[in-house]
């Protein structure tokens, strides 16, 4: 049984993820059936059993690692989740998706996002990744009417196999030089030896499939599409989820496996890191639609974190958890409120759908900025801290030009993020089409998600600490 | 606990408002938001004033001072005091936020609650910036000012309100958030000398920078409170942000706002890098002076009342700075004193035109004259605000201005020449706008029947002159508890050295005699 411990949060996803199947299959048609709540069941259940091997540092088969890191980040994709679902009860119906589907997909993607923070294996890396990636392919194209969302989920999955592939070829290359797929293997093979071509190799695919997953310039071409294109529950979840997931094996490679070669990667992530923080903030400042807005924010926050990374030290590695974390609550808070607000009928995700929320729906409209305010950095919310966090961090390392282009780069971004709460609070109501009321459970997560947003903004220290204690196996 | 009390009261105040006012815009309850409001702002006035009273005016150091653990890992601490620089901002801030909710009694008619909660979370912001002595707690409180005063634009401006709004915070986030970096990089270079990172204030003054890091730490600390201030070339969003504005946003953003960057630099800029304020303060005055100059010629020509203050404010702002510039006693003396002065006579002026504004619904200089005869009582207020403003001999705008002036000429006589020209300027446009108003014929049909002062604007405006008076009067009961406070800071940005003598201050009224100028040059002659 001990060796299966640090699986088992993992394994209750799937669990979850099976028993929603099986629901389906036993669904009457047009029968309703709480099948969030058995994802729910799921994932409170793996959030405690998380909570349960904190500083165990549980190993199965060498390959699945329960370190505090990987368990910080099945808390956060608990979360993500847990707020998934609720959001999910209201919207899969009036936007028709299949439920069934819908929720073992979402499931099945959570778990798969677990596995590869855990996974200390690069091979099971990439199992992990092709398991929440395929979830998120069809996530996307779910809505089987949508044109948009095919076409979405075709880009996303093109350019998600050359990305796949890619990350395969750098698993050929370290394993060519260390014999061993194993992280704990290749780390003494690239320390040992010199830095040599396939190495060098190695270390550059691994990193293009990485940047792929986390949609860093320039590799973020999928991203606007396929975050516009897909409904928009999906989005939510695959913004955050994926993202969290990706940065965590991301941070696990490269600042832990790879560190040796750290003079190599750090002058070209820092390149991709201040490319993307531009192009994500500039490019977003154009965009009409909101959850293309949102995607291109999206791609500016990955370039923060990739500046946790550049940064290397551990208040960076510290950095990229706390920021993961709040930019998760923020970023599914304020797409969680696009997609209630929509129907099948009517996206609501233009600039102009929002004109004069605050009159009809104050509370929304609240908490809508203020999500957005954390995105954009502002005290006193996560935002804010997990911003100075990373700058911090490099400014720390030295550096200065980063740091200043992201910060300058975090004010161009507020100006669109302000230019939602423009509409909300500043523009009449010009006859948006009537917006359907939300739920009590799906206000009920997202006050917790804004209460999460203030705490971390006002109280941060425990989890700065506990974040601090993530990356004790890491360094 | 009780600077805690006193910084939060109005939060807690504003979250009662948001409670009382109900679901959604409910125009019965009006009338209870608005009491509560005003009660809430007028119990922190007390509570500031009661702050004074238990001041310890003898002591330089900061007093009522509480030290929490925040963010131990990293130095960070909840460290508040007050001294005597701080004391009167903070006065200054529980004066000026009663009079704003006042002012905005009956314009402000949408969703009274949303208001009246933006405008005191924003006084807890804006407090919360005088008292903090850990910089990133004062750069929390600096960065949370924007957002209330961004929807209080934003939301019950006037037509242009969304760009200004806009262009508000966007302008001012430029220079805050490249302060961040340089207060991170401080906190970590204190760390290279001292073993640990630290954020707070008093550990930091005095850490000793390569010249490469305080130079670039000083420009950015700098910037981001001279946009605030805002200084010549700086100032362009505060026409549009003061235009735009609703009376009482106009009344904080003037009276209290623009004192923030002001005081960022003497509590931050000067004393944390002393050798870098040394090699810029000249350049800064240089500024200054031209801002004083500038400032008062655009004001001249404005045709929009609002926007005549507005730009007189850039120049009453350009003495501040010149004040601080000089490092003197009396040139800092001068500026703090003429920051609580320019948030007084400011503020009571925007007030008058947010009067005329609600009368007239119009705020062109055009548009009126002959006002005297129709409600003479309002121009008899509004001619001492105007005279405070202009620094007449007897009004609060005197002392400041003379002590700034003569510490300028302590420094470099000619700076203070040039500035001198200022004051004759500012009684020009004043004046003259004064005239154009109030003076001649009723030539618009529409003036002739306007109502005198209201109960509720005499409320306004009868503390807003006793005080422009009073602190004319009896400048002593200001600068005494200051001049502690301000000595420790020059002896900051000196080095260790002690100030030079200090030049004994007119504690009271200076003869009133003629134009401010020659009692100036008389002064400097003996």
């Amino acid at each position: 049984m001990n060796t299966m411990a640090a699986t088992i949060p993992i394994v209750i996803v799937v669990l979850s993820a099976i028993a929603a199947m099986l629901a389906e299959a036993f669904r009457h048609p047009g029968e309703r059936m709480p099948i969030a709540g058995l994802g729910l069941i799921g994932l409170v259940g793996a959030a405690v059993a998380s909570c349960f091997l904190w500083n165990t540092d549980a190993t199965s088969f060498g390959v699945v690692r329960a370190d505090n890191f990987s368990l910080f980040i099945n808390i956060i994709l608990c979360i993500i989740g847990i707020l998934t679902m609720v959001f999910s009860n209201d919207v899969v119906e009036r936007e028709d998706l299949p439920p069934g589907e819908y929720y073992a997909l979402t499931l099945f993607g959570i778990s798969g996002m677990m596995l590869m923070a855990a996974a200390t294996d690069l091979l099971v890396i990439f199992l992990a990744l092709e398991v929440l990636s395929l979830s998120v392919y069809v996530l996307t194209a779910l809505r089987r009417s949508s044109v948009a969302g095919a076409e979405a989920a075709f880009k996303y999955f093109l350019l998600g196999a050359f990305s796949s592939a890619f990350f395969l070829y750098g698993i050929a290359f370290a394993f060519t030089i260390a014999g061993s797929t194993r992280l704990d293997a290749v780390a003494t093979a690239v320390a040992s030896g010199p830095s040599t071509t396939l190495a060098l190799l190695a270390v550059g695919l691994l990193a293009v499939g990485f940047a792929f997953k986390v949609s860093a310039v320039p590799f973020h071409m999928w991203t606007p599409d396929a975050y516009e294109g897909a409904p928009t529950i999906v989005t939510a979840f695959m913004s955050t989820g994926v993202k969290a997931a990706a940065f965590g094996a991301f941070v696990r490679v490269f600042l832990s496996t790879l560190q040796p070669l750290q003079g190599q990667w750090i002058p070209v992530l820092a390149v991709v890191s201040a490319a993307t923080m531009i192009v994500g903030t500039v490019v977003g400042v154009l965009q009409s639609n909101i959850k293309r807005m949102l995607a291109y924010s999206s791609i500016a926050h990955a370039g923060y974190l990739l500046l946790g990374i550049v940064s290397a030290n551990s208040a960076g590695k510290a950095a990229v958890l706390f920021y993961l974390l709040a930019y998760a609550v923020a970023n599914i808070g304020a797409l969680g409120i696009v997609a209630l607000l929509g129907t099948a009928e009517h996206q609501h995700d233009q600039l102009r759908d929002f004109a004069g929320l605050w009159k009809t729906r104050p509370g929304l409209a609240a908490l809508m900025t203020v999500f957005l305010l954390s995105l954009g950095g502002f005290p006193p919310t996560a935002g804010f801290i997990g911003k100075w966090y990373i700058f911090s961090a490099a400014v720390q390392e030295g550096h200065y030009t980063l740091a200043i282009i992201g910060v300058l780069s975090s004010v161009v971004s507020v100006f669109y993020y302000l230019r939602i709460v423009v509409m909300m609070y500043m523009t009449e109501d010009t006859g948006v089409a009537a917006r359907p009321v939300v739920s009590v459970p799906s206000m009920a997560g997202l006050w917790a998600a804004m209460i999460v947003t203030f705490y971390l903004g006002v109280l941060p220290t425990r989890v700065i600490d506990y974040a601090l204690q993530s990356i004790q196996t890491i360094l | 606990m009780l600077l805690t009390t006193v910084v939060f009261v109005p939060l807690i105040g504003a979250i009662l408002v948001l409670f009382a006012g109900g679901r959604g815009d409910r125009p019965e309850r009006e009338p209870l938001v608005r009491y509560l409001a005003l009660a809430v702002s007028l119990v922190e006035f007390v509570l500031t004033l009661w702050l004074w009273s238990r001041f310890d005016p003898a002591s330089s150091g900061f007093q009522f001072v509480e030290q929490r653990a925040w963010l131990p890992q990293f130095g960070i601490s909840y460290h508040l005091g007050l001294d005597g620089i701080s004391l009167f901002l903070v006065v200054l801030t529980g004066f000026l936020t009663p009079l704003s909710l006042l002012t905005s009694w009956e314009a402000i008619h949408t969703n009274q609650k949303l208001f009246s909660f933006f405008l005191l979370a924003l006084e807890t912001a804006m407090l919360g910036v005088f008292v903090s002595l850990d910089l990133f707690l004062f750069y929390i409180f600096w960065d949370a000012v924007l957002i209330p005063m961004y929807f209080l634009i934003g939301i019950w401006g006037y037509d242009r309100r969304i760009y200004a709004a806009v262009k508000f915070i966007l302008y001012t986030m430029v220079g805050s958030i490249l302060m961040l970096i340089a207060i991170i990089g401080l906190a970590y270079a204190h760390a290279s000398t001292a073993g640990t990172p630290s954020f707070d204030l008093l550990d930091l003054y005095g850490t000793v920078l390569p010249w490469g890091l305080e130079k670039w730490f000083f420009l950015a600390f700098t910037l981001a409170f001279i946009i605030k201030v805002p200084l010549f070339p700086f100032h362009t969003w505060l026409p549009d942000a003061h235009v735009e504005a609703p009376t009482g946003g106009s009344v904080i953003l003037a009276g209290v706002m623009l004192k923030m960057g002001t005081y960022g630099l003497l509590r931050f800029s000067f004393p944390l890098f002393p050798n870098a304020a040394h090699v810029y303060a000249p350049w800064l005055a240089i500024l200054a002076v031209i801002g004083i100059i500038y400032g008062a010629l655009v004001a001249m020509v404005q045709p929009d009342l609002k926007k005549l203050v507005a730009y007189s404010s850039v120049s009453h702002l350009g003495f501040v700075v010149l004040g601080l510039c000089v490092m003197n006693v009396n040139g800092i003396e001068g500026a703090v004193y003429q920051m609580l002065n320019h948030g007084v006579s400011t503020g009571g002026l925007f007030i008058i035109v947010g009067m005329l504004s609600d009368r007239r619904h119009t705020r062109l200089i055009a548009e009126f004259g002959g006002l005297k005869g129709v409600m003479p009582m309002l121009a008899r207020v509004f001619l001492l605000v105007t005279l405070s403003s202009i620094a007449l001999p007897g009004m609060n705008g005197f002392i400041g201005e003379f002590l700034i002036l003569l510490g300028a000429w302590r420094a470099n006589p000619r700076i203070a020449s040039v500035a001198a020209i200022g004051v004759i300027l500012s009684a020009v446009y004043m004046l003259w706008m004064f005239q154009r108003v109030n003076y001649g014929t009723v030539d618009n049909e529409k003036n002739r029947r306007l109502p005198d002062l209201s109960a509720r604007e005499w409320a306004m405006m009868v503390p807003t002159v006793a005080l422009a008076i009073f602190m004319g009067i009896l400048p002593g009961i200001f600068l005494r508890p200051m001049e502690p406070s301000v000595m420790k800071i020059l002896d900051v940005m000196h080095g260790t050295s002690t100030a030079a003598a200090v030049i004994r201050k007119p504690v009271t009224a200076p003869p009133p005699a003629p134009p401010p100028v020659e009692t100036l040059a008389a002064r400097e002659a003996r």
